[in-house]
């Protein structure tokens, strides 16, 4: 298309300026001390600029993409600090090279006190990062036969000569600030990586999706306080003396937060052009200040702090980003309505049924049962002992008045909410005392009444993020490129959005994003998938092809619980209704006893419903075998005439 | 009453959305938007209303111009806005939520009891459910109470984005009812729709946007027979069945 062939050398060119823009300086980095090596001041306040940078990068994993801030992070870098202290007392062994216990000491700690508090959502783990410094600092001062108290530890003096001053040290911090950022960037390409922006952006949603939200955190938490832990010991032998205010500073940790909130928190760079900017002015602070620059320091950070919040909430580098892309704008995509009509065909990845076909107490046939299911809000009782049974390989419709209890139903079936009474079985396994995660994993997925996409991520990366299992090796796998991102454009171009793959989500119009939370359903290889809606706010020419779509996929396999009030579409697309009123089923049998029913008549549809048959849906071809039946193409000659 | 003149508009960094959209609504018409998904109707609204400042063109409300002027002055002007996404405070009552309407009123305490009893009385939801928590409502019964939130400034002019959405066969009659209702009373109304039989069915005029611009407008009659229309973004429901085979 036209469009594309205009895009597409912008976006190379940018990709090429993009990387100039980051070697440049990277190379400054390392020439730096080849090409001045005696200068002593400078390489000391670099090296803390670099270590500074380290911890604004790893705080940044946790808090930048996962979204939990962390205001204690420099326990991990006094944790460091202690331990190659204590190691290089106690064995003799070169800070250095106690470097990577220090991190394993601080992922220790890390998983203790993540384990507690990343379990629940919100503002918990805020305060307990905090409690943890003061803790451990309390720790640290009164456990005096292993770290002297307040007394401090010294260190040995470093064995190299006198003419290297703090080069040494220098090239530690650069080498570590490289493997974090490498770390760094290379969480960002997995699903891993796309799985704690998922948690940023909606964790309930992310947990809809197969991501096991309290696992992830805590990797993220732990992999923080690894490369800070690391640093820390690297930061104790260049101080020679540690003691525990010192060590456990408040104010490092308000530096290590300020940094990543300046550069631009949840990038890959912004942290640490923050921390360059944060300790270059903490420098300036205190050597031009007064009083030592104590009181100088805080006004800066202060201050600091308020501009960053006023003018760049984002942070510098988002706001460049996006200053950039104002003055090079790209092409609109609009839906093209012709191609996104035609047929399309998709092969469903399906999974083996988990449970052995023999049992026959429950029959084989039923995928999913819900048996007097009851959920309270307060004094209104939203499902009231209910009982659902959906037949494997069906089409079955739930339909009934606004407020019966229907997405409440499907919140209580995929674990965003927890039933007050009642079982839930899928495939006969009892489903509802898990979390939402694991049912997804089972192969239960669903879409949601008012879309929920991750808004800031590209569509790609939307439909990307889902996993289907629990394994490492599906959590680790590229969300770039490689066979789940080539996964995802294929379910992207079935649906006619390949062209939005770029595209951040929140860009979409609506009825697009519910195509784009159908592709990420089916990214889960789904067996049950229950759609909340599917036709709402979408174009009627778009719904006779989402009609066509999930009779498609229903062939492959996939069975369906459809909640719509597009009465029409769900008579043609169900072959199983089941009517819902006041929180239970008042009716079911097929489209046609429906129809006919006279309390669902009066419940719902209303006694005028026969005056006005609605054909929206009939223009679906019902395609009896697997070779799809061709809707003769749209005229394009349209399209193409209002140029 | 409201016009657009070759209105360009579009989102931060991106690029136009809308590529010059020439509109009007006449004072005491219903005017109804269709079009594919994504083809800048929702943006025309928010153009409008003023949460988004076009890049050109002119839109005027009664002779003022209002475009790129702020939502709350617009809202002054007496234009209403129903965005398409569920907008109610979920943890406030539905009363509450209604008298949140009123806000630019608040001082005017008698004002606002008087409106809340009619849009109650217009509304029949809002006086049974007015002290549950919005958030246990459902997605149906929202839409209705945002209505009913929109009318507390007595709009001129009210938008309605999507109103059909999430409601069943009975709320969908009792928002026609509403909207005729309110347009009887002598308020302009301005629809966005992808339920094309419902949005033109209660319509007097419609307007077929594709790709950033109005392709079509015309009475809403003409714009359902219309045989290309019907059978790209209608689904083929206005005439015949979409060309088969």
């Amino acid at each position: 298309m036209s469009v594309d062939a205009a895009v597409a050398p912008i976006r190379r060119r940018w990709l090429g300026n993009r990387q100039l823009v980051v070697a440049i300086p990277l190379s400054a980095l390392v020439l730096y001390p080849v090409i001045r090596p005696y200068d002593v001041y400078e390489h000391l306040v670099m090296s803390l600029a670099l270590l500074l940078a380290i911890q604004a990068v790893s705080w940044n994993i946790i808090s930048g993409y996962a979204g939990y801030v962390s205001l204690g992070h420099s326990v991990f870098l006094g944790l460091g600090c202690y331990t190659a202290g204590i190691l290089s007392e106690r064995t003799g062994l070169n800070p250095f090279l106690a470097a990577p216990v220090g991190g394993v000491a601080a992922v220790v700690v890390a998983l203790l006190a993540g384990s507690v508090v990343l379990r629940t959502r919100g503002h918990a783990f805020v305060i307990i990062t905090i409690a943890l410094l003061f803790a451990t600092e309390v720790v640290a001062t009164n456990w005096t036969s292993l770290t002297n108290g307040s007394n401090g530890m010294w260190l040995p003096i470093p064995f190299w000569s006198n003419d290297f001053q703090y080069l040494p040290f220098y090239v530690f911090f650069l080498l570590v600030l490289f493997v974090t950022l490498g770390f760094s960037a290379a969480v960002r390409r997995t699903k891993f990586g796309t799985g704690l922006v998922a948690i940023r952006e909606d964790e309930g949603k992310a947990a809809a999706i197969g991501v096991n939200t309290t696992r992830y955190k805590n990797l993220a938490f732990c992999a923080s306080a690894f490369f800070s832990g690391v640093a820390g010991a690297g930061y104790a032998y260049l101080l020679g003396y540690i003691n525990p205010t010192g060590s456990f500073a408040i104010l490092a940790s308000v530096m290590v937060v300020l940094a990543a909130l300046i550069g631009g928190r949840g990038t890959l760079w912004g942290p640490v052009l923050g921390a360059f900017i944060v300790e270059f002015g903490n420098e300036a602070a205190t050597r031009y200040g007064s009083n030592g620059g104590a009181n100088g320091r805080v006004l800066v950070f202060g201050v600091a702090l308020v501009l960053v919040v006023l003018f760049l909430p984002a942070g510098l580098l988002p706001t460049v980003a996006s200053w950039w892309r104002r003055r090079h704008p790209t092409a609109v995509r609009y839906t093209d309505q012709a191609a996104a009509l035609s047929d399309g065909h998709i092969e469903v990845r399906m999974r083996a049924s988990s449970a052995s076909t023999a049992d026959t107490t429950r029959g084989p046939t039923t995928l999913l049962e819900v048996r007097g299911a009851t959920k309270r809000f307060g004094g209104l009782v939203a499902v009231d002992n209910a009982d659902l049974s959906v037949a494997r390989g069906s089409t079955t419709g739930l339909i009934g008045p606004n407020g019966s209890g229907k997405t409440t139903l499907f919140n209580l079936v995929t674990g965003g909410m927890r039933a007050d009474a009642g079982e839930i079985w899928l495939d006969q396994r009892r489903i509802d005392r898990m979390p939402p995660w694991s049912r997804g994993h089972l192969g239960l997925g669903r879409t949601f009444q008012v879309t929920r996409l991750f808004r800031g991520m590209t569509v790609l990366a939307n439909v990307v993020a889902p996993l289907p299992d629990a394994r490492w090796r599906t959590m680790l796998a590229s969300a770039v490129r490689g066979h789940e991102a080539d996964r995802a454009r294929e379910l992207l171009s079935y649906l006619g959005l390949v062209d939005f793959a770029d595209e951040p989500a929140g860009s979409l119009s609506y009825g697009q994003q519910k195509l784009v939370e159908l592709a990420q359903v089916l990214m889960m290889e789904p067996r049950l998938i229950l759609l909340d809606e599917p036709a709402g706010g979408v174009n009627p020419s778009m719904v006779a092809r989402m009609g066509q779509i999930i009779k498609d996929l229903n062939q492959q396999g996939i069975t369906f619980l459809v909640v719509e009030h597009n009465i029409p579409f769900v008579l043609d697309l169900c072959d199983h209704v089941v009517v819902f009123s006041r929180g239970r089923a008042i009716a079911q049998g097929t489209p046609a006893i429906i129809r006919n029913d006279a309390a669902v008549l009066d419940a719902y549809l209303g006694e005028d419903w026969a005056a006005s048959p609605e054909p929206a849906a009939r223009a679906v071809p019902r395609s009896g075998d697997n070779s799809p039946q061709h809707t003769g193409a749209p005229p394009v000659a349209f399209l193409a005439g209002g140029d | 009453m409201l016009t657009l003149t070759g209105v360009v508009a579009g989102y931060g960094g991106g690029g136009n959305v809308l590529q010059g959209v020439d509109l009007s609504c006449p004072a005491g018409s219903i005017t109804c938007v269709v079009g594919p998904n994504g083809a800048g109707k929702s943006t025309v609204l928010r153009v409008i209303s003023g949460l988004l400042r076009p890049r050109g063109g002119a839109v005027t409300f009664d002779g003022h111009p209002i475009g790129g002027i702020a939502p709350d002055a617009v809202l002054r002007l007496g234009v209403a806005h129903v965005p398409q996404s569920h907008a109610l405070f979920p943890s406030m009552t539905v009363r509450e939520n209604v008298l949140m309407g009123g806000f630019l009123v608040r001082r005017d305490r008698a004002l606002l009891r008087r409106r809340y009893q009619a849009v109650a009385d217009l509304v029949p939801l809002i006086g049974q459910r007015q002290g549950d928590r919005a958030g246990n409502l459902s997605g149906g019964q929202r839409r209705m109470v945002e209505i009913g939130r929109c009318l507390m400034l007595g709009p001129r002019l009210i938008m309605l984005d999507e109103p059909s959405l999430g409601l069943d066969p009975q709320g969908l009659r009792a928002v026609a009812g509403l909207i005729r209702q309110l347009n009887q009373d002598g308020t302009t109304v301005l629809l966005v729709e992808q339920n094309v039989r419902f949005g033109l069915g209660i319509a007097s005029r419609g307007v077929v946007m594709d790709s950033g611009v109005v392709r079509l407008d015309g009475p809403a009659e003409e714009i359902m027979r219309h045989p290309e229309i019907a059978t790209l973004y209608l689904g083929g429901t206005a005439s015949k069945p979409a060309a088969a085979g």
